[in-house]
């Protein structure tokens, strides 16, 4: 129980860092620009776990989107984008579960649900808060399409970050995930 | 309350979302430019919104003082419109000539009434004593012949027009200078009748009618053009005149005064005298 916190607090620094010291820094210019930005930050609330308090996880969802609004100069982008998962979380996780439910110890990892399971899980998760994340940085529905466009792009780019880390960590299993 | 305690437990978690979204809302519109400027222009857009249908229904709460005022301009607007004056100023118009004495002056009037249809027709000038019109004098149009002035008051006076059962007008045939009186006997306010030309005088379908010196008028101011040519009697011509001036259509007149007149009434009055 003290390790899940402790795996947990690694796995937020671990993954702010990341986010914000490589993922932000990379820039690709010309016209696809925009359209692969990964957020692989939102990793740290598909993976808390599975029985935990719901306001609790709204709480850490809001803290964590917080903490990478500030290091964007956004407040209250991310925080909102991330907000929406967490809300939806507990919902899409009753609805994908099997039919006898998840047992309070299951982990959220690919390893953990079966890959096709974990593969829809967090790609629903990614493709929501990424629409939610581009929604509110457009603030309209002007361009919709190129919008959506964006949105496939980025989820699609941070999937694959997000599937790379679940065979890293695989690999390195009794490791510290990551 | 314990109810709504209850629903608070209930719906804790949707209400902490809606909370925890409503402060990155808060934070997102209080600190980035773009979303602010978004939220700030939509919300003028609705508040606009309400400020006008607001002031559509004040408007009609307000109609009827707003009618009273717009009335009030109205009858203050009226009152300082040209309409609404008399016009003290007129205009003589007098040439000084060595040679020629003058004779005529001529003051300009307005029509504010006009009868044509009747067998005695009169007109109503705003011309009256204030212009020094008196009785008798001779009116004028610039097209020809419209009456003579029959009764004055302070600020108008009226006319006898040419369209009168009672007028007679001394007119000749301006080519050759046969002359006889103009009439009118009802009917058309156009046409007139020239009476007492003798038959063998030579008059043509468009010749001149115009006045003489005999009468009130000046000479040769235009009555009509001669329209018909027939006879009555032996030794006279029925001319029907096609009268000059459209009385169905006149706005400004001339007065004219007869500077001699009194001179020659005068002598005349003498003759006459004599013949008693």
């Amino acid at each position: 129980m003290i390790s899940d916190i402790l795996i947990n607090i690694v796995r937020f620094f671990l993954l702010i860092f990341l986010q914000v010291l490589v993922l932000d820094q990379l820039e690709i210019s010309g016209p696809v620009n925009g359209y692969f930005n990964a957020y692989l930050y939102i990793l740290f609330i598909l993976m808390l776990p599975v029985n935990i308090n719901k306001l609790f996880l709204l709480f850490l969802s809001f803290i964590t989107g917080l903490t990478i609004d500030l290091f964007t100069g956004t407040p209250g982008m991310h925080a909102s984008a991330s907000l929406v998962i967490a809300f939806l979380r507990p919902s899409f996780l009753h609805v994908i579960a099997p039919r006898e439910g998840y047992e309070s110890t299951v982990r959220l990892t690919m390893q953990g649900m079966g890959g096709s399971t974990f593969l829809v899980y967090a790609g629903v998760m990614t493709f929501v808060h990424h629409l939610s994340l581009l929604l509110i940085e457009a603030f309209n529905f002007l361009n919709f399409f190129d919008l959506l466009l964006r949105v496939l792009t980025c989820s699609v780019f941070t999937m694959v970050l997000i599937v790379m880390s679940q065979i890293l960590s695989q690999r390195s299993k009794g490791g510290a995930e990551s | 309350m314990r109810n709504f305690f209850l629903i608070i437990r209930k719906y804790n978690f949707f209400i902490a979302f809606l909370l925890l979204q409503g402060i990155s809302v808060f934070l997102l519109v209080k600190n980035n430019s773009y979303q602010r400027e978004v939220v700030v222009s939509f919300s003028n857009q609705i508040t606009g919104k309400i400020y006008a249908a607001y002031a559509d229904v004040t408007d009609y709460l307000t109609l009827g003082i707003t009618n009273r005022l717009l009335a009030e301009e109205n009858a203050r607007l009226r009152k300082a419109d040209s309409n609404s004056f008399y016009d003290k100023s007129f205009k003589l118009i007098k040439v000084n000539d060595t040679l020629y004495e003058q004779q005529y002056e001529y003051i300009s009037a307005r029509v504010i009434n006009n009868s044509y249809t009747k067998v005695n027709n009169y007109l109503t000038l705003d011309a009256g004593k204030n212009k020094g019109i008196q009785r008798d004098m001779a009116v004028i149009s610039s097209t020809g012949v419209v009456g003579i002035v029959n009764d004055v008051s302070e600020h108008f006076c009226t006319v006898i027009s040419a369209l009168n059962s009672k007028t007679r007008i001394s007119s000749m045939i301006k080519k050759n200078g046969y002359f006889g009186s103009t009439i009118w006997s009802g009917g058309s306010p156009q046409s007139g009748s020239l009476l007492d030309i003798p038959s063998h005088a030579k008059v043509a379908v468009g010749d001149t009618v115009v006045t003489t010196s005999f009468s009130l008028y000046p000479q040769n101011i235009m009555v009509g053009k001669v329209a018909e040519i027939g006879t009555s009697g032996e030794s006279f011509k029925e001319i029907k005149v096609k009268l000059s001036t459209d009385f169905q259509n006149i706005s400004y007149v001339y007065i004219v005064r007869n500077l001699l007149k009194t001179e020659r009434d005068t002598l005349e009055a003498k003759l006459n005298a004599n013949d008693q």
